[in-house]
């Protein structure tokens, strides 16, 4: 792969995600958690690719404002990776819109997992234990020194990372459209992302069933017994079943209203 | 320095703190204990207990570590309320400690109430960002993120330092049990929304059933995300060089018909 120039307006759309990079959490929520951080991000990108095409621009948006949580270094490499991914898209339509979402979803858990404990479980107790060393004995210099490696050093990768994502990913797919194994990628990137999705629903996706059935002496607890059938079973079935609403065109606010009426009814009666 | 003077430092320095990190940098950094804690003291003209209870507050929180969205105790309003106390009452540093636990406890189950109900808005999020008006979007984002949902928090960390931190958990505690059972409910379920939404983009027959391998490597046999991935990778790298043959076959054979063709013109 050559080194790949680029050009000013490209400069200037990477360099607007990047400072937009540091909203990662902006309205953070439990529904689609760093999807209005992620939409912000990509902003620059797709109001540039798309600018006459107000349809394509729709869709793009509609696409970056899904489900989306990762660590928010590897967010700006997703980020300029999917900026890349919608430019093919638009310009040579080589990748479709399925093979851009499955491979934000492939991305997102283990990048999460590695740098969470690159960063927060690693680089953070390092800096963390100069800076109390430091001010237990009243020195203020702790609090910079924190500050410069734990922060700074993420605003630096973040720099990096978003511009790595968008040349490396437009010189990849380049060579992958330019053999004509596209349809060999879509395939195996939907495996990748369905197969992390579903480890997601295995770690995130909770149904906190709290049911005690007594009948006489002997009393049943519910989820033990949905558990011995499959463990989570109740997650994997809430998934499937919201996902097939979606699919017969119920509108997500129906389905975050039915989840809060079946909350609050479930707590009422007891069995949450 | 009066109560009402600390109090109000103390609200905006949290504040903030709490906008800044982690809605405009997302850095999970300067809202911790050992940079709150010194700057709070500073403002308050007690720098040395600032520091002092940085380092302390640190060594406590340091351990106590957000995972999937749930926290279970809030060092940024501990920091705050607990600096806040040492100086008002001058008790000693031990006592404003024993204080910051609770305070982050309770602080922690509000947010996740508020978390649970902020999911709601979710539709309306995307409804802004597809009408195509980027401005609008960033803006109201950067209202609702730097106002209005810090607004409940601000408003408990002023009274909980101007009036007292007991009354707080008194009418946390006041609240029906199923009020908070429920919302906790709703707010571990509310997730499989926005999957339900991804999976219905990616999902197809053919590709289905590895939503189950990838589900129960996780859930069963207990295998970290990366360990996932690279067995994710490994098939789905198989697939792309079967898929290559399949498709290098498919265009031989192509111009295998093609060439007998070009022959036969170049005969007569």
């Amino acid at each position: 792969m050559e080194k790949r120039l680029l050009d000013n307006t490209e400069k200037k759309v990477l360099k607007s995600m990047f400072i937009r990079s540091h909203l990662t959490f902006l309205s953070f929520n439990m529904t689609k958690m760093e999807a209005n951080g992620f939409t912000t991000t990509m902003q620059p990108a797709i109001e540039e690719v798309y600018k006459d095409d107000p349809d394509g621009k729709k869709e793009a948006y509609a696409r970056h404002q899904n489900f989306f949580n990762t660590h928010a270094v590897p967010f700006s490499f997703i980020a300029g990776l999917s900026y890349a991914m919608e430019k093919e898209h638009k310009e040579k339509n080589s990748v479709d819109g399925k093979t851009i979402e499955s491979i934000k979803a492939a991305l997102m858990g283990p990048t999460a997992g590695m740098f969470d404990s690159l960063f927060f479980n690693c680089l953070r107790i390092i800096a963390a234990g100069v800076a109390i060393g430091l001010c237990s004995q009243g020195n203020f210099l702790g609090v910079p020194i924190f500050i410069l490696l734990y922060g700074v050093t993420q605003s630096v990768l973040k720099y990096f990372c978003v511009k790595f994502g968008y040349i490396y990913g437009t010189s990849f797919i380049d060579q992958v459209f330019s053999s004509g194994l596209m349809p060999a990628l879509r395939k195996s990137a939907s495996i990748l992302g369905v197969m992390m999705v579903g480890a997601m629903t295995a770690g995130i996706v909770n149904v906190p069933l709290n049911w005690t059935i007594h009948m006489g002496q002997t009393s049943v607890v519910v989820a033990d017994v949905l558990n011995s059938i499959f463990p989570g079973i109740l997650s994997i079935i809430l998934v499937l079943f919201l996902m097939s609403l979606i699919k017969k065109g119920r509108r997500p606010v129906q389905l975050i209203v039915g989840i809060f009426a079946i909350a609050f009814i479930g707590a009422f009666i007891g069995i949450f | 320095m009066s109560v009402m003077t600390v109090a109000i430092i103390g609200t905006l320095t949290y504040w903030f703190f709490y906008v800044m990190d982690p809605y405009i940098l997302s850095w999970q950094c300067l809202n911790r204990p050992i940079v709150v804690a010194p700057i709070l003291g500073l403002l308050l003209g007690d720098f040395h207990t600032g520091i002092i209870m940085g380092a302390s507050l640190e060594s406590i929180f340091m351990g106590i570590s957000a995972i999937g969205g749930s926290v279970p105790a809030d060092a940024l309003s501990a920091s705050i309320v607990a600096v806040c106390y040492t100086v008002l009452t001058g008790s000693d540093v031990e006592t404003g400690l024993a204080i910051a636990l609770p305070i982050g406890t309770v602080m922690a189950s509000l947010s996740s109430i508020f978390l649970s109900v902020s999911s709601a808005l979710a539709p309306y999020w995307e409804r802004l960002a597809v009408s195509g008006k980027p401005g609008s979007f960033l803006a109201q984002n950067l209202v609702f993120s730097g106002l209005i949902y810090p607004l409940p928090n601000i408003i408990i960390i002023f009274l909980g330092i101007a009036y007292g931190v007991t009354g707080l958990n008194q009418a946390l505690n006041a609240l029906p049990a199923f009020f908070m059972t429920g919302l906790t409910a709703a707010s571990s379920m509310m997730v499989a929304v926005g999957f339900a939404i991804l999976i219905s983009m990616i999902w197809s027959k053919e590709v289905a059933s590895f939503f189950f391998v990838g589900y129960i490597m996780a859930k069963i046999l207990k295998m970290d995300s990366l360990s996932i991935a690279i067995i994710g990778a490994a098939i789905a790298i198989t697939m792309f060089f079967y898929e290559k043959q399949l498709i290098d076959m498919k265009n031989m054979r192509v111009a295998a018909e093609q060439k007998p063709s070009e022959e036969e013109e170049d005969f007569f």
